[in-house]
């Protein structure tokens, strides 16, 4: 089994991204796992056609230590697992500790044991790295494999950098790597070439560009992923291409990342100078 | 002994200054409390207040009834109440189960207030406690004052700041209407075995009303009307000097700063008290009292000296006033003292400590259970004083031990106190025991290893 964890700057569009891959992954008849670690519970919404899903901590908090794994892990489009770890209401608490408590409680529960048959499992973890807690699923024995979802504006590459700095800490003590940037497109000024200038810096590469489309949008509000709603259209065939190159990929780094200064003379070199 | 302790030891005659007054070296196991702790001793004999601890079990369950307190009346303070903050509340956040042990509480134990004290746990996960606090003061008219105490804030002394910070909350809101010209506040002391019941009643026989004690045998709504008082009577220096700085400066309430510990310090203080009154019956009335009560205890004081005459005790405590008296009145037992050490003492208090003590006595900043186990061996010493911590260290060299801290059943403090701490000086020592300990058995085994 593969484990995957897909972070980026909060609204890059990572659990889209991330849905839309596993869609495509499960297209190709892998066994996926998705489980969602952000408190808002809404990575895995558009594999289940809404949010039907009762989070991990909520079930352990309503429920006790006697839950059943069938609670909290529920089937979506073509046959995805889909967990939400769930977590406390904005402004109180440790969603930190939810998330190491939560994918702690997946393990008791054989989530990822051998009999499951997996192929795949992804995180879809929120926004940076900002404390233990959201790091929990690239600590050792947990993925292995990170993508960071990216765009050719500013502020999602310091946090795709600052990404980068910890898993180069992780990587030190534990098997995690780096697998690649994924670009989604916010139509930026040499958007692919600063994202590729980008990921050459960091010594891995841009895995694949994922242009704008607003199929997207409309696939969302039906709370499907593009590959259920428009199966046909050519933005499906976008993320059926991503799914490809990562189910292929390999190419893993420890990534060196970027100081301020050399960050900021990429983007004049291919953002604002062009 | 580590490296980096070297500076926070010295002997007496040393002409160097002593390093302290500084977190604690890692490595070193530290004998003084965490920040939480701190504030906990400080502020828990007040008993008819709710003291809740907001954070894991384990907070509540070793700091309970910590000190022995006494109280006249209400003992709600010998109860540690909890909020039990586990695994769910990390996550989902404390503040809710906080207020729902509020209400529970209040109603049924009906307090005058409550003290919300705060752990590094909830502190991590960022409960508001504030706010809590806020809303349970609207919803039933008692004050509920959060304690800052998050461990990780800082040393033990930060402690003492947040509980005095507490404190200071409750000072200014009861009505002073009545309180005389001759009105004091005891800061400091926390009546273990009942010692301010003995301080009360030498004021109170020098014509002095006691407005608030803080906090032994403390009561919330004397506590209210503290700033009506003309002096306050700081014992504990590490605790309470800030609250009597504080008070100083917002109600101009002057302090001094006494020991009631031997019978030079107790007298001292006494007359110094008096003297800050400047009312010559009130000294004539402090000058009988002290003739009286020392006339009384000189006599066995006289007798148990010709045992003492010449023993060796070491000490360490955790404010340096109670390091000064326990010099003088060893002292007056005639006895010598070998060490001296204090967990929170200031580079003026070991100055002073130096100017008391003999010049090979070795004076210790936060020392650890190593090191003072060296110094006992290696000086051979018959006796130690301290508190629950430093009692294993004695016990386990066979040497003979006295609490003079959280633990004591009888009360040391006043003339009487200086009488029973000499019998419990007397009846350690010259216990026929430390003739049959192994270090007595051995012959060598006092060795000079860690002499400074």
């Amino acid at each position: 089994m593969r484990k995957i964890a897909i972070y980026g700057k909060g609204g890059i569009g990572k659990s889209t991204t991330t849905q839309n891959t596993v869609a495509g992954l499960a297209e190709m008849g892998k066994q996926v796992m998705v489980v969602g670690c952000d408190p808002k519970a809404d990575s895995t919404r558009l594999l289940l056609g809404g949010l039907a899903q009762k989070t991990v901590l909520d079930t352990l908090r309503d429920e006790g230590e006697d839950v059943e794994l069938d609670e909290v892990l529920k089937p979506g489009f073509c046959k995805t697992r889909c967990v939400e770890s769930g977590g406390p209401e904005p402004g109180v608490g440790c969603a930190g500790r939810g998330i190491i408590t939560s994918i702690n409680m997946l393990e008791q529960l054989g989530a990822y044991d051998a009999d499951k048959q997996l192929d795949y499992t992804f995180y879809d973890v929120l926004g940076d790295v900002v404390c233990g807690g959201f790091a929990m699923p690239i600590r050792d024995g947990k993925a292995e494999e990170i993508y960071i979802v990216v765009s050719g504006e500013m502020m999602a590459m310091y946090a795709a950098n600052n990404i980068c700095k910890g898993i180069v800490k992780f990587a030190e003590t534990g098997k995690v790597r780096l697998g690649g940037l994924i670009c989604n497109s916010r139509k930026c000024d040499n958007e692919r070439e600063l994202i590729e200038a980008l990921a050459a810096r960091l010594g891995t590469q841009m895995i694949h560009f994922v242009p704008r489309d607003n199929v997207v949008q409309h696939a969302e509000l039906n709370r499907k992923t593009v590959i259920e709603y428009a199966p046909t259209a050519k933005q499906a065939d976008e993320y059926r291409t991503l799914a490809k190159k990562i189910d292929q990929n390999q190419m893993f780094v420890v990534p060196k990342p970027l100081n301020m200064e050399e960050l900021e003379s990429l983007l004049v070199k291919y953002g604002l100078a062009a | 002994m580590l490296d980096a302790r070297k500076s926070q030891v010295i002997t007496a005659g040393d002409a160097r200054a002593i390093v302290c007054d500084r977190p604690s070296v890692a490595g070193s196991v530290t004998q003084r409390a965490c920040t939480f702790c701190g504030s906990r001793v400080v502020l828990y004999p007040i008993g008819d207040a709710l003291h809740l601890v907001h954070g894991p079990v384990g907070c509540a369950a070793y700091t309970w009834d910590i000190r022995g307190a006494l109280s006249s009346g209400m003992q709600l303070h010998r109860n540690s109440f909890n909020t039990d903050i586990r695994e769910n509340e990390v996550i989902f956040g404390g503040e809710k189960k906080l207020a729902r042990a509020l209400r529970e509480l209040i109603p049924i134990h009906k307090p005058k207030a409550a003290f919300v004290y705060a752990t590094c746990l909830t502190g991590v996960i960022g409960d508001d406690v504030e706010a809590v606090c806020r809303g349970a003061t609207a919803e039933f008219g008692i004050p509920v004052i959060p304690v800052q105490s998050e461990g990780f804030r800082g040393t033990k002394k930060h402690g003492y700041s947040a509980a005095c910070a507490a404190l200071a909350q409750l000072i200014d809101s009861g009505d002073t209407t009545g309180i005389g010209p001759f009105s004091v506040n005891i800061l400091g002391d926390f009546n273990i075995a009942g010692e301010i019941w003995t301080i009360k009643s030498y004021l109170q026989r020098m014509g002095l009303e006691v407005v608030a004690s803080m906090t032994g045998d403390g009561r919330v709504d004397d506590i209210r009307r503290a700033h009506g008082a003309k002096l306050n009577i700081v014992q504990c220096a590490g605790s309470m000097t800030s609250l009597a700085k504080m008070m100083q400066e917002k109600y101009g309430i002057p302090y001094v700063q006494v020991s009631f510990f031997g019978l030079e310090d107790c007298a001292s203080a006494l007359y110094e008290v008096a003297k800050h009154f400047a009312d010559l019956a009130m000294l004539e009335r402090t000058r009988a009292l002290v003739r009286e009560e020392t006339a009384a205890v000189l006599p066995e004081m006289a007798r148990l000296r010709k045992d003492l005459e010449g023993k060796v005790a070491a000490l360490y405590v955790g404010g340096a006033f109670k390091a000064f008296s326990l010099v003088k009145a060893l002292r007056q037992l005639g006895m010598r003292v070998a060490m001296a050490g204090t967990q929170t003492g200031a580079q003026q208090d070991y100055e002073h400590l130096k100017e008391l003590c003999d010049a090979d006595t070795i004076l210790a900043d936060d020392s650890n259970p190593l090191e003072m186990a060296a110094w006992l061996a290696a000086r051979d010493v018959d006796l130690f004083i301290g508190g629950v911590k430093e009692r294993p260290v004695a016990y386990k060299l066979g040497i003979g031990f006295c609490d003079h801290n959280h633990e004591r059943k009888i009360g040391l403090a006043g003339f009487v106190g200086m009488a029973a701490f000499a019998r419990e000086v007397h009846a350690t020592v010259t216990s026929p025991i430390w003739k049959l300990v192994p270090r007595r058995q051995r012959p060598g085994c006092s060795n000079t290893e860690g002499t400074p």
